[in-house]
């Protein structure tokens, strides 16, 4: 008799329970597009022993179900950003994901990207030597780490964790640079490891001082309470020397020494991969880091010094540039100092320009590395090559074009918005920042032109034309990112109004903070 | 040039660091997370070591990415080293004392590696500590015989299906619980082998993955083709 209402209760309770837990469920899968990449990745080799075409179906298998929880997540929980503590453990003693517009956004990123310029994709398996048959799932491995450790990098709200995934990342991109096995590739890589390694350990002595300042990591907490530890002299240092660490994969102005070298050397989609996906979350990484916990202006204007002194080198170099892809790798850095320049900008205007010009670059200059796959000698073997092969050539002048920023293609909205908001921030240095902009893009436009141009040339006869073999994939790949282009230059209203309102979101310390630690309702009134 | 811009960039770099070391006040930590992992680590997980109630559980999701930073760098080595043409020449056996410490040596070392595995929640030390002995305990006997090899793709199997522990593991906590790699089981009682829930599980995945790694690596290492002298 007594029982009969408890268990009535009871079983209420358990449905509100279960309603509760597939949303809990739903939030908590966001875990899954990093871990599962780490599965597939530990069992490549083992599984290639069992079925190689297993193996090689796995990775874009892999990151297609990725894709799909995300995109999934993302519609179910809507526009408002989320939290997850994994295991479980609340947010300043547990690892937290912190899912916001700007997160999902990349994350998908990382996913759609890592798919598109998979090492394995569109290469014939006949055309493939013995020995490349043994290291494809290596490969294959290594590149699943590397959209697993990308994805962490743009989920993760907690500063260890995220120099964790920086580190995987790191280790990942110098095992698929030298992939090929060619001895350039592994000098090339040496530099980069070098490099890599020196500015790990003094990101790694900066977030030691934060965690000696703060004694947390945890980016809201960080957040809460780096208005009363981390001003003055010894914020700032750290900020510099995080600065450094996450500035090496960002290609930031002094750190960038590895990058003409490994770009040149590295397989094509490996370049694409680097220069366009990982910079971008090395920069998102910064970013967070200036508004959560960085927020003095001398740390933004570090930031926009180093990004001026990136964009006049990289654009200066890339003019010198002898051959195609160190061509690129040199615009890359020059391209990037304009990201840092966009994000230094205070405010909404700052972090919606710096969105939008690091996604003109990840979709430009990814697709520019995936052409540079069959254009990959130096620049006068170039000439005459839109005689065969007119679309890929039509192809690159739209980028180039875009990249330069010609009026109705995106790159020009973007480069104004970057100006608009220089001027409106008005400081003497704002407006070295615009002039060095300006200058820049008169040296860029002058040699992408040049290219084009001997795209169009009539074929020099004694120069036999050393083209790779038409790497389809490739070029429809890069198709589809130049129909992006288009599509969204069309519809540069609602896409503009779509990163305003993921701008404001990212800008919102509050609300990170607030999503980070949840507060009872009761405290809310 | 780029010798004045190292000089410049190493310049400020020791600015840097001379300007922290004046002002960082050293020797007395603001203990905003520490002092709390210290009071709750012990009554919520169960575990002895506090150390590794952190890196498995408070802080599990680490330890994965650093397994993973260890896979990758494995994975990236193989794929430079071991290179070998077949007829290279092999250095020579290393003797009857080294091969008889050798001997001596290899279940010493699998029974620490093993202990410091399996009590990884009790005492100090862990999955990683463990499986470096582990590792070692096979790499004496190259270093002893250079001609013997590591059976390469049962190391791979080793490694793969470890590694998958872990996260199969996380991904049945997710499952059960909602959380990945929350720790379940029950605790029992503090102190003994088999307490501390998933935590012993998580350092024998952890330790059989680095052991399995590490072996790969220095036997790709060990049969890297000599230089001709």
């Amino acid at each position: 008799m007594t029982l009969e209402l408890p268990v009535d209760l009871l079983f209420g309770l358990n449905l509100d329970l279960n309603l509760d837990l597939t949303r809990v469920m739903t939030a908590n899968a966001i875990v899954l597009p990093v871990v599962l990449p780490l599965l597939a990745a530990f069992l490549m080799q083992p599984l290639a022993q069992v079925s190689r075409l297993l193996a090689r179906l796995l990775g874009p298998l892999v990151l297609t179900l990725g894709a799909w929880i995300i995109l999934n997540t993302w519609l179910e929980v809507g526009p408002a950003p989320f939290s997850v503590a994994i295991g479980g453990f609340a947010a300043p003693l547990g690892i937290v994901f912190y899912a916001d517009q700007l997160a999902l956004l990349f994350a998908l990123a990382v996913q759609v990207f890592t798919l598109l310029f998979w090492p394995g994709l569109g290469v014939v398996a006949k055309a493939e030597a013995a020995a490349d048959r043994q290291r494809a799932p290596r490969r294959d491995a290594l590149a699943l780490l590397l959209a697993s450790a990308a994805t962490g990098l743009a989920l993760s709200g907690d500063l260890f964790n995220i120099f964790v995934f920086y580190e995987l990342a790191a280790v990942a991109s110098f095992g698929l640079v030298c992939a090929d096995d060619s001895g350039r590739a592994r000098i090339a890589t040496l530099r980069y490891l070098f490099i890599s390694a020196f500015g790990s350990v003094l990101a790694l002595v900066g977030i030691a001082i934060l965690y000696l300042q703060t004694g947390t990591l945890n980016l809201a907490q960080l957040a809460q309470v780096a208005p009363e530890t981390l001003q003055g002299p010894i914020g700032l240092a750290a900020f510099a020397l995080l600065l450094i660490g996450f500035g090496v994969k960002a290609e930031l102005f002094p750190l960038n020494a590895w990058v003409p070298e490994v770009y040149a050397t590295a397989p094509a989609r490996v370049s694409a991969l680097l220069a366009g996906l990982i910079s971008k979350l090395a920069i998102l990484v910064i970013v967070r880091l200036l508004i959560l916990v960085f927020q003095q202006p001398e740390a933004s204007q570090l930031l926009l010094v180093l990004g001026v002194l990136g964009v006049l080198t990289g654009e200066f170099s890339a003019w010198r540039a002898q051959d195609f892809p160190r061509l690129l790798a040199f615009s890359s850095i020059g391209q990037l100092g304009l990201v840092a320049i966009a994000f230094s900008i205070d405010g909404t205007t700052g972090l919606l320009a710096g969105t939008a010009v690091a996604l003109h670059h990840l979709i430009v200059k990814s697709a520019l590395f995936g052409l540079a796959n069959r254009w990959s000698g130096g620049l006068d073997a170039l000439a005459g090559a839109a005689k065969g092969a007119p679309r890929a050539a039509g192809l690159f002048v739209l980028f180039a074009l875009s990249l330069i920023g010609v009026p109705p293609l995106w790159g020009f909205w973007i480069k104004l918005l970057i100006m608009v908001g220089l001027v409106q921030g008005g400081a003497p240095l704002d407006l070295l920042a615009l002039g060095a902009i300006l200058l820049a893009t008169a040296v860029e436009a002058h040699y992408l032109f040049r290219v084009a141009l001997r795209l169009y040339q009539p074929p020099v006869p004694d120069r036999a034309l050393r083209l790779a073999p038409p790497a389809r994939w490739d070029t429809g790949v890069a198709y589809l990112l130049g129909a992006c282009l288009v599509v969204i230059s069309v519809a540069i209203t609602p896409t503009t109004e779509a990163l305003r309102v993921l701008a404001q979101q990212t800008g919102d310390v509050l609300l990170y903070i607030d999503t980070v630690f949840p507060q009872p309702l009761a405290d809310k009134e | 040039m780029r010798n004045i811009a190292s000089l410049v960039f190493s310049a400020g770099l020791l600015f840097l660091l001379l300007v922290i070391g004046a002002e960082l006040a050293l020797g007395y930590p603001d203990m905003r997370v520490g002092a709390e992992y210290l009071r709750i680590a012990g009554p919520e997980l169960g575990a002895a070591n506090i150390v590794t109630a952190i890196l498995a559980g408070y802080r599990g999701f680490d330890t994965l990415g650093e397994l993973s930073i260890l896979f990758a760098a494995a994975t990236a080595a193989s794929l430079v080293l071991g290179h070998r043409r077949a007829d290279a020449r092999r250095d020579p056996p290393g003797g009857l004392v080294l091969s008889a410490g050798a001997d001596l040596l290899f279940p010493l070392l699998l029974v620490v590696g093993i202990f410091v595995v399996v009590h990884g929640h009790l005492t100090p030390g862990g999955g990683f500590q463990g499986g470096v002995i582990l590792a070692a305990a096979f790499f004496v006997a190259l270093l002893a015989n250079p001609a013997r090899t590591l059976n390469h793709a049962l190391l791979g199997w080793i490694e793969g299906l470890a590694g998958a522990a872990f996260i199969l593991i996380g991904l049945w906590t997710l499952v059960e619980d909602g959380h990945f790699l929350t720790p379940l089981l029950p605790l029992g009682t503090m102190g003994e082998l088999v307490s501390a829930g998933t935590l012993p599980l998580l350092s024998v995945a952890i330790g059989l993955k680095v052991g399995a790694e590490l072996a790969g690596l220095l036997a790709h290492l060990a049969d890297t083709e000599a230089p001709d002298r």
